[in-house]
């Protein structure tokens, strides 16, 4: 399976390998697989990272998010867009070993031909994704740019007429005539293949479908491969295109003559008749079914830029090719340690587990801080030796950056692209790559840029290990996010207050778990999703009620038993956590929707639990008018009406 | 000048709430704001229900512990008393004292909505004056109710009383009436001369009402 399916952090993004870093985006993208659109993959944004390509997608990112590694990938191709088809990347994975596949082929022919009943589960257990039909065999040639492409699969030719949609060349994009289509459909279905469509009576093997070389070349497909009835793998085995007739070498993938496809894009499957013929007459046209999956391995992969961005993509994915960072994942870490070690060799290596032992008791523990404060010692020492080496070449790396950044402003838009990879790569290298970099640019750059940063921020705040919301009692102001933010970028690639704000405010559009709070005094909060008014309130009026219980630090003049006690915003502030002003906005939240009273004396201001009561509108009004009426009532009886 | 007859012995209970520090700090909350003055307004009318106040004026009544809570040191600050009052201006259950007003057969009418706004900012306008409010704990349609059913109890319809008779006379003593306010008095009988009911005649300090 190329395309798998990948965990989404919290912020909805790609969660990433170790060692994965992140090298573009862009977004309105689409997905094909071979030559077909996958229907639910049509609009997200692509991720680059230096180990995979992922895509995200917009409507469900759950449920269709995928992801193929850079690892598996055997070559790319970029194809720049022609009339009304949008430029795209083609990302072929690696073939599988086409014997082996082969092997298995033919085997699993071979053990259905002896019994002569298919038997699903054993090849479901081999073939786990099952795989769907085949894209019809019949080929027509464009007249245009003679690209041949399939006749669609739900293409009649009996039932055929002038209004019959045809999908257009998938190369150029222009209509064929229906006689040229028909021709074609009418000359495939003469070969002597055993279509799909041909109903067969018995045990049909679907295994063998009609685009299979394999089966294409020859006439029976039950009985012909005679070297698998062995179920050995014969390498010899040549096999022959299906519309040129050229015997093709077994390892192949497609017709040396004519480039047909030979082992199709298809898995071998078994699936029950009465299911094929339901995933047949539901496949309309190019939009590849539902129920194929992604499970094409021998398909290439096509991303489709709708919105732009494919060339910086494609020189991104260039380089992460070129580098393969991902065989560093396995790689041992670089020695560290080389110095110590070589330090420590002379005197006897007192760093082996047998001379540790040998030390017990307090000199053992001595020796043990010792061993620490020396290396300590060393790493401190290497460290600053990195530091001074970095300041002997820093004003080579200042010149570098500067004569990077005044290639970056007198880029014109007639920049190579070879210098642009230069640069890109080299900016890489020092590690000065910026989300807006990464971000790929296009028509809606700037929003993604900014949807780019709320995911990040998201990310920030939910994370476990920093806990910046936990920590901070599950509130923070903006202003406090945005010096954290920043902090913890270590002053690279800091972000401007206006952008941050923007970003922030797009968390609710993206349904990120975190959200901005306006107060109403203007002040802005960052708060979890769930923690809501409710819930500060009842934390509130919780505290509240437990001051009922204990008695106040000093003497006090009213019963604490009966009301509690007065809090200023300080003492909530120290209680929950929370910044003052924070603190101050949620006992003014709380005031106003009436759960709290407020007191103003010489101590400041503080808040009580609201013991003066409420006046509801609604009871007030009735209580008014059952009043008015009891007034009528009373005067009618007394004028003896009643 | 707040005019009290015999305290009583009991000490006035006050409500829970004046024993809360909060109730004596504006609630800036629009409906804890109406549950305050409605719970302050209650407690003015009970205090002055239970020591027979008919006039309270506001700058001494400040400095008493109607409002000013002595035990807790708290207090409820000269503004706010005022919105207190306004509140029950437009209750019917106060009336800032006319400068000139006093103790006098007034035109003035009772509590109209409108009316009461208009006197309130006469009386702001003549600054002083409207120092003193008439608590009515009773408003005076009670106690005109109250004197005509007196009346007609003791069979006094068609004679003549005079007004000191009513309020310190032998003869009411017993009744709510008795030591009444001789300004809310008179509001109470302009009711009764309104509907017919009695006729004030005699000069300022020798008044005489007929009732019918």
């Amino acid at each position: 399976m190329f395309l798998k399916h990948i965990d989404l952090t919290t912020a909805l993004r790609p969660s990433y390998l170790p060692d994965e870093v992140l090298l573009f985006v862009q977004d309105n993208v689409g997905l094909y697989e071979g030559k077909y659109k996958l229907p639910n993959q049509q609009n997200g944004q692509v991720y680059l990272t230096s180990h995979r390509i992922c895509y995200v997608d917009k409507d469900e990112p759950r449920k269709h998010s995928a992801a193929l590694d850079l690892k598996e990938v055997d070559r790319y191709e970029f194809y720049a867009g022609f009339f009304k088809s949008s430029a795209k990347v083609t990302i072929v994975p690696k073939p599988l070993r086409r014997s082996a596949l082969h092997n298995r082929v033919m085997s699993g022919t071979g053990v259905h031909s002896r019994h002569s009943t298919p038997s699903p589960t054993s090849s479901n257990d081999a073939y786990a994704p099952p795989s769907g039909p085949p894209p019809a065999s019949a080929t027509w040639v464009c007249n245009i740019c003679s690209f041949s492409n399939p006749v669609p699969s739900n293409f009649d030719p009996a039932a055929a007429n002038a209004h019959t949609p045809l999908p257009p060349c998938l190369a150029c994009g222009i209509k064929p005539a229906l006689s040229l289509v028909l021709k074609a459909a009418i000359t495939s279905a003469s070969r002597p293949s055993p279509s799909p469509n041909s109903s067969q009576p018995g045990n049909i093997n679907y295994t063998f479908s009609s685009a299979s070389a394999v089966t294409l070349g020859l006439v029976d497909p039950f009985s012909s491969p005679k070297p698998s009835d062995q179920g050995k793998t014969d390498t010899t085995v040549s096999f022959q295109c299906p519309r040129c007739t050229f015997s093709n070498h077994p390892s192949l993938l497609s017709c040396e003559m004519c480039g047909a496809p030979l082992l199709s894009q298809d898995v071998p499957t078994t699936i029950t008749p009465s299911e094929y013929i339901r995933i047949l007459s539901q496949s309309p046209g190019p939009i590849k079914d539902t129920s194929q999956g992604a499970v094409d391995f021998a398909e290439s992969i096509k991303i489709s830029f709708r919105g732009g961005g494919e060339k910086i993509f494609y020189e991104r994915l260039k380089s992460a090719m070129t580098q393969r960072k991902w065989l560093l994942q396995d790689a041992p870490p670089a020695p560290k340690s080389n110095r110590m070690a070589d330090d420590n060799s002379p005197g006897g290596s007192p760093g082996t587990p047998t001379q540790r032992t040998k030390t017990a008791g307090i000199a053992g523990l001595e020796q043990l801080g010792l061993n620490m404060r020396k290396n300590n010692e060393i790493l401190i020492g290497s460290a600053f030796e990195d530091l001074e080496a970095l300041m002997t070449s820093a004003k080579e790396v200042v010149a570098l950056a500067e004569r990077f950044a005044q290639q970056v402003n007198g880029a014109s838009a007639d920049v190579t692209s070879k210098e642009n990879t230069i640069l890109a790569e080299s900016a890489h290298q020092l590690g000065l790559i910026t989300t807006k970099d990464i971000v790929g640019s296009g028509g809606g750059s700037d929003s993604l840029y900014f949807s780019e940063l709320a995911r990040n921020l998201a990310e920030f705040l939910t994370d476990d290990a920093r806990g910046v919301l936990k920590r901070a009692g599950g509130i923070l102001t903006l202003v406090d996010l945005w010096a954290m933010f920043n902090r913890a970028r270590g002053g690279v690639e800091l972000v401007s207050p206006m952008d941050f704000e923007k970003a922030a405010q797009m968390w609710e559009s993206l349904k990120l778990p975190v959200r901005l709070r306006t107060f109403r005094s203007g002040v802005m909060v960052v708060q979890a999703r769930d923690r809501t008014d409710d819930v500060t309130i009842k934390s509130i009026l919780a505290w509240l009620q437990d001051l009922h219980e204990f008695p106040p630090d000093r003497e006090v003049v009213w019963d604490w038993r009966e009301f509690g006690r007065g809090v200023t915003a300080q003492d909530t502030a120290e209680r929950f956590g929370w910044s003052l002003g924070v603190a101050e906005e949620e006992l003014l939240m709380a005031e106003e929707q009436g759960f709290l009273c407020r007191e103003e004396g010489l101590e400041g201001l503080k808040f009580w639990k609201n013991y003066i009561g409420k006046t509801d509108i609604a009871v007030l009004q009735k209580r008014e008018a059952q009043e008015e009426a009891d007034a009528i009532l009373r005067r009618l009886k007394d004028t003896g009406l009643m | 000048m707040a005019t009290t007859t015999a305290p009583p012995a009991t000490a006035f209970p006050f409500p829970r709430e004046y024993f809360f520090p909060a109730f004596f700090t504006r609630q800036p909350n629009l409906t804890i704001h109406h549950a305050q003055l409605t719970k302050w307004s209650s407690l003015v009318l009970a205090y002055a229900r239970h020591h027979r106040i008919f006039r309270l004026a506001l700058s001494a009544a400040a400095e008493s512990d109607l409002f000013f809570n002595r035990a807790l040191d708290r207090r409820l600050a000269p503004p706010d008393i005022r919105e207190v009052v306004d509140f029950m201006r437009k209750d019917g259950r106060a009336e800032y004292l006319q400068p000139g007003d006093a103790g006098s057969s007034s035109t003035s009418s009772n509590n109209g909505g409108g009316d009461g706004s208009s006197s309130s900012l006469a009386a702001a306008a003549a600054g002083g004056g409207g120092d003193v409010v008439l608590i009515y704990w009773r408003k005076p349609q009670e106690w005109a109710a109250l004197i005509e059913a007196y009346v007609d109890e003791t069979a006094q319809k068609g004679s003549v009383l005079t007004v000191y008779e009513l309020t310190e006379g032998e003869n009411t003593r017993g009744t709510e009436f008795h030591g009444m306010d001789n300004g809310v008095l008179m509001k109470a009988l302009n009711i009764l001369v309104k509907r017919g009911k009695a006729q004030i005649f005699g000069s300022e300090d020798s008044l005489g009402v007929k009732f019918f």
